[in-house]
């Protein structure tokens, strides 16, 4: 409800009529509790969420309170004044603090009067809510009239003066011709009786017309039943609209209306702030729909002149921004959007080069599988059209994004990044260094591999290990000095077996007849007082030799064939079968 | 809860109670009354009756204006009973009733003799007639009231048009606001027209008729600003015939009452250019929807982004088949509050004095010519349903009557069977002479006919003096 009845409509008269009561007092103390306790639930709603027991027990006492009042009054009708409510010129609540007061709230936006009828403890905690609204509304906001209206309580009134509406007047009718004499104008009407008029589209009207027959024919203006169901389908089919599908086809149409550039701009930007709002709801279907037409006006000749051209640029570029797409991942990774992978796909595939680190990042920290797949797949399609970008990444503050555009370029075999390998090598993260290494074996390029060299002495072992398998792998002989230098070096012998491996056979790989020789001292040659060299040492030998894959290799490794150590033994005889160690 | 569940029941237990008595009044019409289908209709009129009488210990039928009410519960009028409530009116208003009320007790065989008495012509005194054959009948549960003691529970005419008044006027400022600060680039105070439009909603459901009066206001210079309010007057109005419940009806308000909002980007010269205009001009003025759709993005402080108030002002002009503008490469399908508004828009432009339209049309031949011409590209059902809120010659029409007495639609006729036979206030003798108190006729008594519609500026009349 959302007025009262006029002849309850005077603030003065309605409440102080006593006319609800029936009764010879007033009950001040009965309402008096009441407002107090409103007072204190309306505390109870602010400090506690709805399921609490204390918020609870508070709107059970306010209804209980309504239940008492209703005891003494079928209707508690009260007016309002700007710090206090009167019930029948008797004060029932008052406050002096217009930040809590509860009438200054309904005073404010012009209530003048409230009334509850029996039925509203139904209705309390909707009402509380309310009330809440309308303390913490801003300038911008709705004003409890509004919202009272669109709540529309059963069993609450209130009479209000519209400030707004105040002092306006009702518009004047055009003023009349003067007036012409209605004797002759209708004798002329008259004889005019029964002259037919053409009406048809853009047809002048007359202004004088004879009535129709068809004006006797209710077929021609009443709705038979099947009319009346088709508009309920009609108006069924509205609810159900979608709109905001219709809204951006309509703006989908207009942008494609080239020669008015200023209303295509006027889009672009409208389009642009909607992207958010989608989001921001989960929509990312919705925003991939915008995406794909920007882009797809965008690329075609004659729809946008070169500003507007420049105009989605900025705004594709924006939308890919590091801020946005981070914020855009951790709203996905925190569930507040949802979103299928091919929704999300086809949203990520229209990011440009600047999202390309936060991806990077995202794909390798998340855990969801298909999430980690989108994200991939994302990345390669912006990688693989911009390699500077993948490349620009190798200098990016976060390691695990070097890491990861470092593992791409091997991946996308960019080789124009070997330079910046080689440096990657040196870098601080181990992660980092590790992928360096294994973007170098894809690319090849004699930068990177150079870097190679270096990584052999790396601190870390793992890394150690890869860079020597790398040249292995490449056959990179240039490293085989300095292989040499570390398979005869003390620092080996203190290696684990899989690293000793990893040495001697990138040596063997790479090595030439000076390795073999190495080599086969380290497996048949004797030491001082006819030693062998430790029994892990020759077996890695052998298998270097196996490696060399060269006849005097076989030769020196038939040799120990029949070695009485059988790790020396085996290791033999894995090489002569071609075999790798592990 | 449980008193807005036992009024919704009221509502619907109403509605099936009127229905039951529509057909029993259409059987007993047609067949005598031992037939099937009568008795029937009696014994579902009975059911109805008997079950509300039970629970609410008697029962009172008003009906006031153009509502019924069953005891304090106001039936609303929708698409599936505004023509069954128009005709029983209109049964009980040729015997001058005004409630009918029913006691505990009530039996069926009092049925039939009420109804047969409802259908019979009356003669002499209407209602004290009836009243007697009443007295002589077995119906002894049933009694009757005049109208002329049955008054409107909520607002009585004059205060319903007082406030009607008060919101056209409220409601034209904001217009007029909005619509200025927009073309000036200025923010909208949104809460002065949100509360605009829940005015024009309250006062369409209260007391419908005033407030489709106050459209009757034509105001050359205000046309813009009063024409928006028209149009969300008539939306809402045409909205209520459609069932839209009051939420909707506030969409459908405001989208009607930003459609032209478009317009404020349109050159003022071009706006208010007398006489018709060139090419281009037309060019720049079809630009007005897509405008509107733009322009509505600016517009802040609604909950929701205003989707449906964006496609309103986008569409209105599109025509139903749409081949008007603007052109679509897209899908689309006008959408119903679209074509709601575009009937209400073309109903308050076509019966207007604007600047590239000197002479408006009578408002009987628009609804004609909307109606009939399939090139306009109006909903004809939309038309149709309008026409079952004005009627076919609505408020404010000048008409000429068979005594070629001159007079001024008041009010509609709410029963179908009349809507050609509106209220009407005789302003003019028949030799032309202006009468100093205007009297009001009921044209659907039979008594005069009209036989012309006219133009009030041709008889320099200003139909609005006779209804605000």
């Amino acid at each position: 409800m959302t007025d009262f009845p006029d002849d309850q409509a005077d603030p003065q008269a309605a409440p102080d009529s006593g006319a609800e009561t029936g009764l010879d007092e007033v009950p001040v103390g009965v309402v008096r509790e009441l407002f107090l306790t409103l007072g204190k639930a309306l505390r109870a709603f602010q400090l506690y969420d709805e399921n609490n027991p204390v918020y609870k027990r508070f709107v059970s006492a306010l209804g209980q309170a309504f239940l008492g009042v209703w005891e003494e009054l079928e209707r508690l009708h009260v007016s309002v004044e700007e710090d206090r409510f009167l019930l029948m010129g008797e004060e029932v609540y008052k406050s002096d603090s217009r930040s809590d007061s509860l009438a200054f709230l309904f005073f404010k936006d012009g209530i003048r009067e409230i009334a509850f009828e029996p039925g509203i403890e139904e209705e309390l905690e909707a009402f509380l809510s309310l009330l809440q609204q309308a303390r913490s509304i801003g300038p911008e906001g709705d004003d409890l009239l509004t919202l009272l209206w669109d709540a529309d309580f059963r069993h609450f009134n209130y009479h209000y003066i519209d400030v707004l509406a105040e002092g306006v007047e009702l518009p004047e009718a055009h003023p009349p011709e003067e007036r012409a004499g209605l004797t002759q104008v209708l004798e002329g009407e008259m004889g005019e009786e029964g002259e037919e008029d053409e009406t048809g589209d853009g047809a002048e009207a007359s202004s004088d017309q004879p009535i129709s027959r068809d004006d006797f024919n209710p077929t021609l203006y009443s709705l038979d039943p099947r009319e009346r169901q088709l508009l309920e389908e009609e108006l069924a089919k509205e609810m159900g609209r979608d709109l905001r599908r219709d809204v951006l086809r309509a703006l989908f149409d207009r942008l494609e209306e080239s020669g008015r550039p200023d209303r295509q701009s006027e889009i672009v930007e409208i389009l642009g702030s909607l992207i958010p709002n989608f989001l921001s709801r989960g929509e990312v279907r919705s925003a991939s729909e915008v995406l794909d037409t920007i882009s797809l006006v965008r690329n075609q000749e004659e729809i946008l002149d070169g500003e507007l051209k420049k105009q989605v640029d900025t705004l594709l570029n924006d939308l890919s921004s590091p801020e946005t797409v981070a914020e855009l991942l951790r709203a996905l990774e925190a569930g507040s959007i949802q979103a299928t992978p091919e929704a999300l796909g086809g949203f990520l595939r229209h990011l440009r080069t600047g999202a390309l680190g936060e991806l990077l990042r995202a794909s390798q920290t998340v855990e969801d599988p298909a999430f980690k797949e989108t994200l991939n797949q994302a990345v390669l399609g912006i990688a693989t059209t911009s390699a500077e970008a993948l490349i620009d990444l190798l200098d990016h503050e976060d390691d695990l994004v070097v890491a990861a555009a470092t593992r791409l370029i091997g991946v996308l075999n960019v080789a124009a990044a070997g330079p910046k390998l080689a440096g990657l090598m040196r870098h601080p993260d181990p992660n980092v260094r590790l992928a360096a290494i294994g973007s170098a074996v894809t690319l090849k390029v004699s930068d990177a591999v150079a870097g190679l060299q270096l990584a052999i002495t790396d601190p870390d072992r793992e890394i150690r290990i890869e860079a020597a398998r790398a040249i292995g792998t490449l056959a990179n002989r240039p490293a085989a000095e300095k292989l040499r230098s570390i398979v005869v070096g003390k620092e080996i012998r203190q290696a684990d077996l899989t690293e000793k491996i990893a040495f001697f056979e990138a040596y063997g790989l790479v090595g030439d007849a000076e390795a073999m020789s190495v080599l086969d001292r380290f497996l048949n040659g004797k030491r001082l007082w006819g030693r062998r060299a430790p029994s892990e040492m020759r077996a890695c030998a052998a298998l270097a030799l196996g490696k060399l894959n060269k006849p005097k290799a076989e030769e020196s490794l038939k040799k120990a064939i029949n070695d009485e150590d059988p790790v020396v033994r085996n290791a033999v005889q894995k090489a002569l079968r071609g075999e790798d160690a592990e | 809860m449980r008193e807005r569940v036992e009024n919704t029941g009221l509502q619907e237990e109403g509605r099936k109670l009127l229905t039951a008595f529509f057909a029993a009044l259409r059987a007993l019409k047609l067949y005598p009354l031992e037939n099937v289908t009568v008795q029937q209709a009696i014994d579902e009129l009975h059911r109805q009756m008997a079950s509300i009488v039970a629970r609410e210990e008697g029962l009172e039928l008003r009906v006031v204006g153009d509502f019924f009410f069953l005891n304090e519960t106001r039936l609303r009028l929708d698409l599936s009973n505004f023509s069954t409530f128009g005709s029983f009116a209109s049964a009980l208003g040729e015997h001058e009733i005004g409630a009918v009320e029913v006691s505990a007790g009530i039996e069926r065989d009092e049925w039939a003799p009420f109804v047969s008495l409802l259908i019979r012509k009356p003669d002499g005194d209407p209602f004290d007639a009836f009243v007697q054959r009443l007295g002589q009948t077995p119906a002894k549960h049933i009694r009757v009231r005049p109208e002329k003691d049955v008054h409107e529970p909520e607002l009585e005419e004059e205060e319903a048009l007082a406030a009607a008044k008060r919101t056209y006027a409220q409601s034209v400022k904001v217009a007029s606001d909005v619509l200025t600060d927009m073309r000036l680039g200025r923010a909208v105070n949104v809460r002065k027209v949100k509360r605009a439009v829940q005015n024009i909603v309250d006062q369409v459901l209260n007391n419908e008729s005033s407030m489709v009066t106050m459209t009757t206001l034509r105001d050359f210079d205000e046309y813009t600003f009063t024409h928006s309010v028209n149009v969300s007057i008539f939306s809402v109005v045409i909205g209520q015939r459609l069932g839209l419940n009051k939420h909707q009806l506030y969409e459908l308000g405001l989208a009607a009452l930003f459609h032209d909002v478009g317009k404020s980007r349109v050159d003022v010269e071009i706006i208010n250019k007398p006489g018709s205009l060139a090419d281009d001009e037309w060019d720049q003025l079809k630009q007005h929807p897509t405008e509107g759709l733009l322009l509505l993005f600016q517009m802040h402080g609604f909950t929701d982004v205003p989707y449906r108030q964006m496609l309103v002002a986008y569409e209105h002009h599109m025509k139903k088949d749409l081949t008007g503008y603007p052109s679509n490469k897209r899908p689309r399908e006008m959408g119903l509050f679209s074509r709601i508004v575009a009937v209400a828009d073309g109903f308050d432009a076509g019966t207007s004095i604007r600047s590239y339209q000197y002479e408006p049309w009578p408002p009987d031949q628009v609804l004609r010519e909307m109606r009939d011409n399939p090139a306009r590209g109006f909903d004809p059902l939309i038309v149709k349903t309008f026409i079952t809120a004005t009627g076919v010659y609505p408020v404010g029409s000048l008409v000429i009557l068979d005594t070629y007495e001159l007079g001024v639609v008041v009010k509609a006729n709410q029963d179908p069977n009349h809507y050609h036979q509106p209220i009407v206030k005789v302003i003019s003798d028949e030799m032309g002479v202006p009468i100093d108190d205007p009297r009001s006729v009921d044209l659907s008594t039979g008594k005069h006919t009209i036989i012309k519609t006219t133009d009030p500026q041709k008889y320099g009349v200003r139909v609005s003096d006779y209804l605000i």
